[in-house]
């Protein structure tokens, strides 16, 4: 076992200390044992290639019959389809996550109520997330279908529409569609981070605040919002990067269609490299998606980092 | 209290508009399974089945390769929580009980890794792969899985080795146990049920992929799950109780598990910077 026979792997006895800030002088080389496997493993997987994606979006990779250059990003800005795709994701990503903190603020307060069967109310509102997304596409893409879908049924049955609706076959309804249907799939996702983060309100506070005569809005804005300041900002940044690189279920309802009203900026990608095997293009898109991630992620990772020192 | 009272009935009310929500899509799916052919393509649709009939779950297990496709997504999807478990715990502990050089940027670079995008590397993984012979197959797949999974594997065991005091390596090291056996006595046996949480989301983020497979496998019987209906929905003539059949099976193992995980939910998808 080599984790054993490293030198610093066995403290003798007597030099143990109890301070834990000591005791870990003289094991770096442990510590780098433990670490080693995983980043290596990450390196080989994960760093490898997405170096080569970059290094490919300026035709510096495997076999890149062109020039080295920043052509492709240069495209990108003349590229009506790309410009079409980024305001697509823009779009989606802003409607979703905005319905998610409706939805999700909604029912986190609801659970954090006293409420009888909370145990069952908490599962329920959990369901919609365990779905995988590309079968909640595959469902909701039935649900819209024009002739044979539950939505046009309803509607015709209550008497709101005369005629059934191409929910998916008309560019904007098909946009509102998969909008729709991404917002009830992902929002248990931001119900459970502010649910943790309304159970972590002393309850003093409240009790303060119903003393100074506050109503329930204003107990709202001026004790719970502050309180959530962290969760909000988490939850916003992952959600918000989930939903930007989401592909199952645009990919199983629409499959980015009719044109290209549904495609975003991962569809894109995809296409570019499994349909017109444009490799430095197609990584080019998926470098500017990756920086847009990054920037995006910047706040949640700064708190991770500071809360897990 | 007339008030009270209302309020009360308010939010149970609110409820039960929640559930219903949250339901309605999950019924039409079951609703729909249990539809003759001839129901299913009915307009305007019905939203009860007038007859009830498992024929459309009897077609789907009997349908070339579903039972296939079903094995292949518990086999990749639980060698990748074994694969990133394994290498994951090992990170966790050096990074949770050792200050080293490089500590603070290494654990960034886990985090940051988890928010690329799949898109990025799936055309060098494609090279990658079938210069090491490795396209197509389900090893491949199982790698790919773990660039999403290890990285948060990593961070979601050192939240659980963190919150176990140092005294426990300290005291076993008296007793004469190397770094090695510290881990594998003392802190594996307590981070138990962290660790079985962090392998059922590595599990399940693995299940629900449909990139991954749709780009690494092309042979029709290496299918994963996800890929296998999602290509019933791309035949011609779609079979939409059949349709609906599988994808009730597709979702029956990520809901129960999910269920099941309900306590440590938010730590996994928030990694630690939920905590607390």
């Amino acid at each position: 076992m080599p984790l054993s026979a490293t030198p610093g792997g066995r403290l003798p006895v007597a030099a143990v200390p109890r301070d834990i800030g000591r005791a870990m002088i003289g094991e770096r080389h442990t510590a780098w044992w433990f670490v080693a496997p995983a980043s290596a493993a990450m390196v080989l997987i994960l760093g490898f290639p997405a170096i080569a994606a970059v290094l490919g979006s300026v035709n510096l990779g495997w076999g890149s019959a062109k020039p080295f250059g920043v052509a492709s990003y240069v495209r990108l800005w003349s590229d009506a389809e790309f410009l079409r795709t980024l305001l697509n994701t823009a779009i989606f990503v802003i409607s979703v996550v905005s319905l998610h903190f409706v939805l999700g603020m909604g029912v986190a307060l609801l659970l954090n109520l006293e409420i009888r069967l909370r145990w069952l109310f908490r599962v329920l509102a959990i369901l919609p997330w365990t779905m995988p997304d590309v079968i909640g596409g595959i469902i909701f893409r039935f649900m819209f279908d024009t002739l044979y879908g539950g939505i046009n049924a309803v509607a015709l049955a209550l008497g709101w529409i005369d005629q059934p609706i191409d929910w998916l076959g008309r560019p904007g309804l098909a946009l509102f569609s998969v909008i729709m249907a991404e917002a009830w799939r992902g929002y248990p996702y931001v119900m459970l981070i502010l649910l943790a983060g309304l159970q972590a309100i002393p309850r003093e506070q409240y009790e303060a605040s119903e003393m100074d005569g506050a109503g329930p809005w204003q107990t709202f804005i001026h004790v719970t919002l502050p309180n959530l300041k962290m969760m909000l900002i988490i939850a916003l940044v992952l959600d918000s990067v989930w939903e930007c690189r989401l592909f199952g279920m645009i990919f199983g309802m629409t499959g980015g269609g009719p044109g290209q009203s549904t495609q975003n900026l991962t569809l894109l990608v995809y296409k570019h490299y499994f349909q017109f095997f444009d490799t430095a293009y197609a990584s080019s898109i998926a470098v500017v998606l990756a920086a847009i991630l990054m920037v995006a992620a910047m706040p949640y990772l700064r708190i991770a980092i500071r809360r897990a020192e | 209290m007339p008030r009270a009272r209302m309020s009360w009935a308010l939010t149970y009310l609110a409820l039960l508009a929640m559930a219903g929500y949250n339901l309605l899509p999950f019924f039409w799916m079951a609703a729909s399974s249990l539809k003759t052919d001839i129901e299913v393509t009915a307009f305007p649709a019905t939203l009860l089945p007038r007859t009830l009939t498992f024929g459309a779950y009897g077609r789907i297990w009997e349908q070339e390769g579903f039972v296939q496709f079903f094995v292949n997504s518990l086999k990749i999807s639980g060698s990748t929580a074994l694969l990133s478990a394994l290498l994951g715990v090992f990170a966790a502990y050096g990074l949770s009980r050792f200050d080293f050089r490089g500590k603070r940027a290494l654990m960034m670079a886990f985090l940051a890794s988890q928010m690329l995008p799949g898109v990025l590397l799936i055309g060098p993984y494609f090279k990658m792969l079938s210069l090491v012979n490795l396209y197509d197959t389900h090893f491949g797949l199982i790698l790919a899985q773990t660039t999403i999974t290890l990285p948060f594997s990593v961070w979601m065991l050192k939240g659980y080795i963190d919150t176990l005091p140092v005294e426990i390596d300290q005291a076993a090291m008296i007793d004469g146990a190397s770094r090695w056996q510290c881990l594998l006595y003392c802190i594996l046996p307590n981070i138990l049920p962290g660790l079985v949480a962090t392998m059922i989301f590595a599990f399940l983020l693995a299940w629900g992929d449909l990139l991954w497979a749709l780009c690494l496998i092309t042979t029709p019987e290496k299918q994963t799950m996800t890929l296998g209906i999602t290509n019933l929905v791309g035949q011609f003539r779609v079979l939409w109780s059949d349709v609906m059949a599988a994808t009730v099976i597709g979702c029956m193992i990520p809901a129960l598990l999910y269920l099941m995980l309900q306590r440590y939910l938010v730590q996994g998808m928030a990694g630690s910077a939920v905590k607390g």
